[in-house]
């Protein structure tokens, strides 16, 4: 008895139980079929017999009983095929996704605009109060403006004439002292804070543009890059 | 609360089971061996070169002042620029290869015959759209070679007796090279291409469905073995796989053999050696064999006879006791094909 052998479903059959009536070891399976649940208990001792029956061959109703519920097999090949499934699709989503993020960060931007330090005026040449127009390569124009006399880099102004409310172009109105932008309204003092209409209520000023002087010449800070204005096209 | 599942169900009321049911076609066996799942690579690859494309198109700018400095931008400046590139660019390559290996295996195990002659046929118009795309985006980069190839192709067609001068008009938009043809080959390239492709791989696609793969038998496969598998998920494991396979090849071309950049075109200055892209040697190394008109019009029939080749093979069949003459003539073009072929890349002239 100490062979197994195989059962009509496949099942190999269970080893004795100790004489003792101790349940069989956990361990007592070998391959991928899984223990039963409950194994059938040892008959009573019969006081008359000194060797007891062993447990396998007690006369229990065993073809009664409802079969030992097993738990879910893990079939070998549908561990592989499921192992294999994953293992897929992880190359997928690790490749193509991959791939995703490259295209995401190829299609944004690659870098700020460059910008640039360029010539503007000679500081001499500028008088206090005058002003004039700078058009910067991006096609930007930009008002330029001296408010000072001590030829310090403070004495001079570039305010976009890009209105910061929905980027119209405002234009200078002498008159009124003013920089003023047709499309809603809105108005700017000369220094670019607003003063009426929609940038005054969102508190929005002019964008200023860096100046510095060098050698009694003035620059401005502005981008490089930029679409040509119609004359340049 | 209903389930967003149930929800969608509710309104796109169509279930798992049924679509797969409708590409659950079964798949012949022959089709586990890897080169019949040539026709697949090309479909993949053709994906492939949309998606790249697309990406590529959001900064190529088609015209002679800008088209070499935005191609330089995409190589240097974009992030990962020259990957996508490299990428449409090894794409094309493998596409082509496979699109003619593909065909390759379909004209020597007889598979366009009765009732697949117009399958082929289609085919033949994939062939010489993967070809034109080919020339297309070869043409796009304006680099010197590139300008050239196009100025010598556009002349190779002008050439063509009758509708020559027509068809090369209608290539430049004009007689020569000029401001408006870059954009007109873009279009070709990048929209009218890759449409027409799309509407003729459906139809192809269409017409395996309703006719269904042609059926091999080979001799080492046991008899009671079945002869079919499930398209899903078999089938479509394999094709992801295959995905997979080329995705890394691409990348790894591309990582290694990155596309590079030539000279500028410089329209007042011919290059020393000029030589198309590789698929096109064979027709290059033919021209230069023979006169001008008897090597363009020798070129068209070839491709005349190919395009009606199973009709061709149908005649000789019936009226000759060769049956597989198809095999012998095959394997002569496919030599003439890789003589040329080697031939036109081992000179510089």
């Amino acid at each position: 008895m100490s062979e197994e052998t195989p059962q009509e479903d496949g099942q190999p059959t269970p080893p004795p139980s100790s004489p003792a009536g101790e349940p069989a070891p956990d361990n007592w399976l070998v391959g991928d079929s899984a223990p039963p649940a409950e194994i059938p208990a040892p008959a009573p001792a019969n006081q008359a017999d000194p060797e007891p029956a062993p447990a396998w061959n007690a006369p229990e109703p065993v073809a009664e009983a409802e079969p030992p519920a097993l738990p879910e097999a893990i079939d070998r090949r549908s561990f592989l095929s499921r192992a294999s499934s994953i293992a897929m699709g992880a190359g997928l989503v690790g490749s193509y996704g991959v791939f995703a993020a490259m295209a995401g960060r190829f299609l944004y931007p690659a870098h700020p605009p460059l910008k640039g330090w360029l010539f503007v005026i000679e500081v001499a040449a500028m008088k206090p109060g005058a002003s004039l127009t700078y058009t910067a390569p991006d096609g930007a124009t930009i008002a330029v403006a001296r408010q000072g006399l001590t030829g310090q880099v403070g004495d001079f102004i570039a305010l976009s004439s890009t209105c910061p409310h929905l980027g119209c172009k405002v234009h200078w109105e002498g008159q009124n002292q003013r920089f003023f932008c047709p499309c809603h309204n809105g108005a700017f003092d000369p220094s670019g804070k607003a003063t009426a209409g929609p940038p005054k209520e969102a508190g929005q000023s002019l964008g200023r543009y860096p100046l510095r002087i060098d050698g009694g010449l003035l620059y401005i800070e502005v981008p490089l890059e930029g679409l040509p204005g119609p004359e340049e096209a | 609360m209903i389930s967003p599942i149930a929800w969608l169900k509710e309104r796109i009321p169509v279930d798992g089971d049924q679509l797969a049911e409708l590409s659950n076609e079964p798949v012949p066996n022959h089709l586990k061996r890897w080169w019949f799942a040539l026709g697949g690579t090309p479909a993949y690859l053709f994906v492939v070169q949309i998606v790249t494309g697309i990406l590529l198109a959001f900064y190529y700018e088609p015209s002679p002042r800008t088209a070499y400095g935005s191609v330089q931008y995409i190589t240097d400046t974009a992030a990962y620029g020259w990957y996508f590139r490299s990428v449409h660019k090894w794409g094309a390559t493998l596409m082509i290869a496979a699109v003619i290996l593909h065909q390759m295996r379909v004209f020597f195990t007889g598979a366009y015959r009765k009732p697949r002659e117009i399958n082929w046929m289609i085919g033949m118009c994939l062939l010489v759209c993967t070809l034109m795309a080919g020339f297309t985006g070869y043409s796009l980069v304006y680099e010197q070679l590139s300008y050239w190839g196009t100025t010598v192709g556009a002349n190779i067609s002008g050439s063509v007796p009758v509708v020559g001068p027509f068809m090369r008009d209608m290539m430049l938009g004009g007689e020569a090279y000029n401001e408006r043809t870059l954009s007109r080959l873009f279009i070709v390239h990048a929209a009218i291409l890759p449409a027409l492709m799309v509407g003729l791989i459906v139809v192809h696609i269409a017409l395996i469905r309703l006719q269904g793969v042609t059926e091999f038998q080979f001799k080492d496969e046991p008899a009671d073995k079945p002869k079919h598998f499930p398209f899903f998920p078999d089938h479509l494991y394999t094709e992801l796989s295959i995905g997979l396979v080329l995705m890394i090849v691409l990348s790894a071309l591309a990582t290694i053999l990155p596309a590079t950049l030539g000279p500028r075109a410089d329209p007042l200055s011919t290059p020393e050696v000029i030589k198309p892209e590789w698929f096109f040697y064979v027709t290059f190394r033919w021209l230069k064999l023979f006169s001008g008109t008897f090597a363009i019009l020798s070129s068209g029939f070839i491709a005349f006879t190919m395009f009606i080749w199973p009709f061709i093979d149908g005649w000789i069949r019936r009226k000759s006791k060769f049956q597989e003459a198809s095999v012998a003539i095959g394997i002569l073009a496919v030599l003439a094909i890789i003589g040329l072929t080697v031939w036109e890349a081992a000179v510089a002239h």
